[in-house]
């Protein structure tokens, strides 16, 4: 059967500077329509690069160089006028906080509208139809920044079906959202194609949730050539390996569920390395934490978990002292956490953060290791032994001299922990550090941690990813509306099937397998 | 209400008097036209009075600096009349003390006027009316709202860069050079952000068929309609009764010249 592709690709290259390498090397493929495809490909890999390609906003919008074709409806994208081929091609982006430039959701949406110069008076009609496709109607008149991340999301979905694209790109849509708001979104889009005719393009690096929906998967490699385009049962059965040395998380669906790797502490009869007791924290009359008491043992792997807003972040910055509780009291080593020298505090505790860009502060790597070290005077002998054995073991040696900024993803992650750990800490939290990262980098990141709880160190984790909660953790605290809803075993938690739907939790893979909790969304 | 008049047309009827009432020396003029505007504030501008003083206070106190520094430091041109202080290094005359109150005045109008149009103003809606009645280019007015989106992203932002480089030691380094230093390194990655922020945006604006081009449809019409100009015309002719009123009480002064 001879079909016509919607969209073909002709030795499509891409590079941002013209004597680089290019991001994207001689693609040759073609989407058809009613075509639900998956692009993988791990942190770099260009998928993101491709899809401003196909709509045609590159390279015009970045100066980049091209070569090769695409062509749309046979069609090539250069003979398009400009604004012509985004109304075919719609894009869904990662970011929930930039895709917006209007202050309401109905402005937002009108703003599609009016870029196709739809009559006014069609415009609230076509509005309310839309949102009630994205189940949002509701939120029409609210202001975007007043919405979650998945129902931001949903809007940005919206402003895009309003175009009636022939191809829907979704980037990355539920990198920045919750577990369960992410399997909304993907179970919308499900949705969706029963009843609208367009072909779909999905990128994304974590491919789970997405199976069901998809009859296709193209994977780009390192160096943005096409490595594999097949069925999705023919590349995660055959093709293993090849997608492991990419970086990418294969879907469970194919391995099994990771084993667990739960190593019990060293330290036998463990002290309270930090003890909370009912510790308040208002902001401007709101409570976001209500008296909540806990204590973490030396040596212990401690995961905090609760929907977005529950007070996670809150409860680490007063933990690190990063802030201070209106009420309650914060005990490390049995003394009070306002009684530690700023100088002493650092030295024993560590903080990673979600952007490790926020952490550098100097211009080399190196710089950012001793960092630290020089600020304590520290002998240079020490110095020089401490910097290469922790370049040695973050993989960082060849990198020494490189500035902190301009390192991949998985580098600047394993530096942000690399630069706490010039002496051994006694407690070290991690708010959401396995966010968008792949796979690679997160297995590293975890066998660095598994490693330091080994030494003694006690680890707090704030995550929304219930695998590693399962694997990893000895102790899971879940806080629901800025209350402790929940201190324990994971394996108790798992069992729990109320509060695991009341604080919008997933269970991990192993357990959802039995099939009962993918259907956690559509309860009441 | 004053919230319903067009942007554009409610910032030519603020600038209008602003401009002409900065000729006006003498005291009657902005003195009359102050209790003009202020009637209509509290009247017509449905502005809650304690959120009118939170920015009036501290910018009619900066104003009345302003005045009192004026007159103690009067252009002898202007510092004519009867001495009627002369204390230690402090002398003021009836002129003197005229072109005091009167700049005292003067500032509190143009800060009421300022109020009354930022207190009754939505910022999209000024941005739609500058682009549909005064021909600003939708390029820079749906820039301009996206980056206003921004601001608070922004000082979330510089929160955590705080407290990521507390944690790593930097605030205990004191003096102005470690301050000046720790400034630098918030800004790279502040910037670094910014631009990538403000690129996804342009892309995700232009994914949506945004082309900057002027031919466009608009959900929110931004009318001229009858009552605009009724504003426009009342704010010109209180003006003009306040230097006609001052004409006639012989007090008129405009740029030192006494009609």
């Amino acid at each position: 059967m001879q079909r016509k592709p919607l969209i073909k690709l002709k030795d499509f290259s891409f590079s941002y500077e013209k004597k680089q390498n290019p991001i994207l090397q001689n693609l040759n493929f073609s989407i058809y329509k009613g075509e639900s495809t998956l692009l993988m490909g791990g942190s770099g890999s260009g998928k993101s690069t491709l899809a401003l390609c196909l709509n045609g906003l590159y390279p015009e919008a970045v100066e980049g160089f091209s070569s090769g074709e695409i062509y749309y409806r046979e069609r090539n994208i250069n003979d398009f006028e400009s604004g012509e081929l985004n109304q075919n091609i719609g894009i869904v982006f990662q970011d929930p906080e930039s895709q917006f430039c209007m202050i309401r959701v109905e402005d937002e949406l009108a703003f599609t509208l009016e870029n196709l110069s739809v009559p006014p008076s069609e415009m609230r009609s076509r509005i309310e139809e839309v949102l009630k496709q994205v189940n949002m109607s509701e939120f029409i008149e609210s202001k975007i920044h007043e919405l979650s991340g998945g129902q931001k999301q949903k809007i940005a979905l919206a402003s895009v079906l309003l175009m009636e694209p022939e191809l829907l790109i979704l980037d990355e849509p539920t990198a920045n959202l919750d577990p369960l708001s992410s399997l909304e979104f993907i179970e919308l889009i499900g949705e969706l194609q029963t009843k609208i005719d367009m072909s779909i393009l999905v990128i994304e690096h974590q491919a789970d949730d997405w199976l069901p929906l998809i009859n296709r998967v193209i994977v780009l490699n390192q160096s943005g050539e096409l490595l594999e385009d097949g069925s999705p049962s023919e590349i995660f059965t055959k093709e293993t390996q090849r997608l492991e040395n990419q970086g990418l998380f294969l879907p469970k669906q194919y391995t099994g569920a990771p084993t667990r790797k739960r190593i019990p502490s060293l330290i036998k009869n463990a002290q309270p390395c930090l003890d909370l007791k009912d510790v308040a924290f208002k902001r401007k009359n709101k409570a976001i934490l209500n008296h909540v008491s806990f204590n973490i043992h030396e040596g212990e792997f401690v995961a905090i978990v609760g929907q977005n807003g529950a007070g996670k972040s809150t409860l680490l910055q007063l933990m690190s002292r990063l802030m201070q509780p209106n009420e309650g009291e914060i005990k490390l080593y049995n003394t009070p956490l306002n009684d530690w020298t700023e100088k002493e505090l650092r030295h024993v505790t560590g903080f990673v953060f979600q952007n490790p860009e926020h952490q550098f502060i100097t211009d080399t790597v190196y710089d950012e290791i001793v960092f630290g070290m020089k600020l304590n005077n520290e002998p240079d002998e020490k110095i020089e032994s401490v910097a290469s054995n922790l370049l040695r073991a973050f993989h960082l040696t060849d990198h020494k001299w490189s500035n902190p900024f301009t390192l991949s993803g998985g580098q600047k992650r394993r530096l942000s922990v690399a630069t706490m750990l010039d002496e051994t800490p006694g407690l070290l939290l991690f708010d959401e550090p396995t966010f968008g990262q792949d796979a690679q980098t997160t297995n590293e990141l975890m066998k660095i941690v598994t490693e330091l709880k080994m030494k003694g160190t006690s680890i707090v984790f704030v995550t929304h990813d219930m695998d590693l909660v399962d694997i990893y953790s000895d102790r899971v605290i879940v806080l629901n509306e800025g209350s402790l809803a929940f201190d324990g075993h994971p394996d108790d938690l798992w069992k729990n099937d109320e509060l695991l739907a009341e604080a919008r939790l997933r269970k991990p893979y192993r357990l959802e397998k039995a099939g009962e909790a993918v259907d956690l969304v559509n309860q009441p | 209400m004053i919230s319903s008049i067009n942007p554009s047309v409610k910032g030519i009827s603020i600038l209008i008097p602003g401009i002409l009432l900065s000729l006006a020396f003498d005291v009657i003029t902005p003195l009359v036209f102050l209790i003009f505007i202020l009637t209509i504030t509290f009247l017509f501008g449905d502005v809650s009075i304690k959120r009118w003083l939170m920015f009036f206070a501290p910018l009619s106190l900066f104003a009345l600096g302003l005045a009192w520094t004026s007159m103690l430091h009067t252009n002898e041109k202007y510092s004519g009349g009867e001495l009627l202080v002369d204390f230690w290094w402090i002398d003021i005359t009836t002129g003197s003390l005229q072109v005091g109150v009167s700049l005292a005045l003067r500032s509190m109008c143009f800060i009421s006027l300022s109020l009354l149009f930022a207190l009754t103003t939505d910022s999209t809606k000024l941005m739609l009316s500058l682009m549909q009645q005064l021909k600003l280019p939708p390029k820079l007015t749906y820039g301009i709202l996206a980056g206003y989106r921004f601001l608070p992203l922004f000082k979330h932002e510089l929160d955590l860069l705080r407290q990521a480089h507390q944690i790593r030691g930097v605030s205990r380094k004191k003096g102005i050079r470690a301050r000046f230093g720790r400034m630098k390194r918030y800004l790279i990655p502040l910037l670094a952000n910014a631009i990538r922020k403000s690129e996804r945006v342009a892309n995700a604006m232009e994914s949506k068929g945004f082309t900057g081009d002027r031919n466009r449809t608009h959900y929110h019409e931004m009318r001229v309609r009858s009552r605009d100009w009724v504003f426009l015309s009342s704010m010109v002719a209180a003006l003009i009764f306040a230097f006609y009123l001052s004409y006639e009480l012989g007090y008129l002064n405009i740029f030192g010249r006494t009609f």
